[in-house]
């Protein structure tokens, strides 16, 4: 079913267009790629904060609060530049393992900072200025660490062809 | 330059391993991460955004073991780098424009920019500086990522 989505995809004419864009492919990978570094290291200095490794004079709410916005921004860039690139070639990432463990990781990422939020961040209050935070904001913070590093890791081999299955 | 990039290239190291090139690419890339994470925190701090009501100093102190360590993990694995490929590095027009601009930012970083680190708030002319920072080191790292790209 979703190899259907995919060939649908891949047969539009825009798709087609973005895929024969000789000189478009190097300078869009290049436009994600950099824009999801910045994210990522801006995502990394929030992890080690929660981790007590750095910015421990700072509130976390603080490092949280006033990083956000360019995190989200930087990953608006970063997801559009990166949706593009699928759409020109859905078939090509269709057989990368690379592509769907960095997939896979994403969403891991995602549901680790949402599970943060929802849980050991309520009592943010009682630990705010704290440098060394509690063990779950500690483990939160680990984790987001090595899940994007994982996604920076995959997204980069993403481009060689181990592992690729022609389809 | 051509003959010691030929010498380089005599070498053969990491020749026939295209893993070995890609685990130092990797590598060079994560270092990258939190290098520009850190200049990203201070940048934004000077142009008063960011973490904008921390004392900048504090900023700057508490992002500079991340900068030294990130950067001395790009020297290192930059370095690797061209001399596992060093044909593709001297016949590249990126990667000369990238040492030359990283000269430019490297001084601006360690030099200009570290002069931040002595005031709780950024004189006026430090704010540009910040916003330089930022461009600078992107489109260093867009030429780095080119070099692979354009041949």
């Amino acid at each position: 079913m979703i190899r259907s989505w995919f060939d649908w995809v891949d047969a539009m004419p825009s798709s087609i267009a973005i895929r024969e864009a000789v000189y478009g492919y190097p300078y869009l990978l290049t436009a994600h790629a950099v824009s999801m570094a910045l994210f990522a290291g801006l995502i990394i200095m929030m992890d080690l904060r929660l981790l007590g490794w750095a910015f421990k004079r700072t509130p976390l709410t603080q490092v949280q609060k006033q990083l956000f916005p360019w995190q989200m921004f930087l990953m608006a860039v970063s997801s559009l530049t990166g949706a593009v690139l699928f759409y020109g070639q859905p078939l090509r990432y269709y057989g990368k393992v690379f592509f769907w463990t960095k997939m896979a990781l994403m969403l891991f990422a995602g549901l680790n900072a949402l599970y943060f939020h929802f849980t050991t961040y309520k009592t943010v209050a009682a630990w705010d200025t704290s440098d060394q935070p509690p063990t779950g904001a500690k483990l939160a913070g680990a984790l987001s660490l090595v899940l994007w590093a994982g996604v920076v890791i995959f997204g980069r081999i993403t481009a060689y062809n181990w592992m690729t299955f022609s389809n | 330059m051509l003959p010691f990039f030929q010498w380089l290239e005599s070498l053969k190291f990491g020749a026939g391993s295209e893993y070995t090139v890609a685990s130092i690419n990797v590598t060079h890339l994560l270092c990258l991460v939190v290098f520009i994470g850190a200049v990203l925190v201070v940048d934004l701090r000077l142009l008063g955004t960011g973490m904008r009501r921390q004392p900048l100093s504090d900023v700057v102190r508490s992002a500079q073991p991340w900068l030294l360590g990130g950067f001395a993990g790009m020297f290192v694995t930059g370095s690797l780098q061209v001399v596992a490929t060093p044909m593709k590095a001297y016949f590249s027009d990126q990667f000369w424009l990238k040492m030359e601009l990283l000269i430019v930012a490297i001084i601006l970083t360690f030099f200009v920019r570290s002069f931040a680190a002595q005031r709780d708030e950024a004189p006026g002319w430090l704010k540009p500086v910040g916003l330089v920072s930022i461009l600078l080191w992107s489109f260093i790292a867009v030429q780095g990522r080119l070099i692979g790209l354009l041949q």
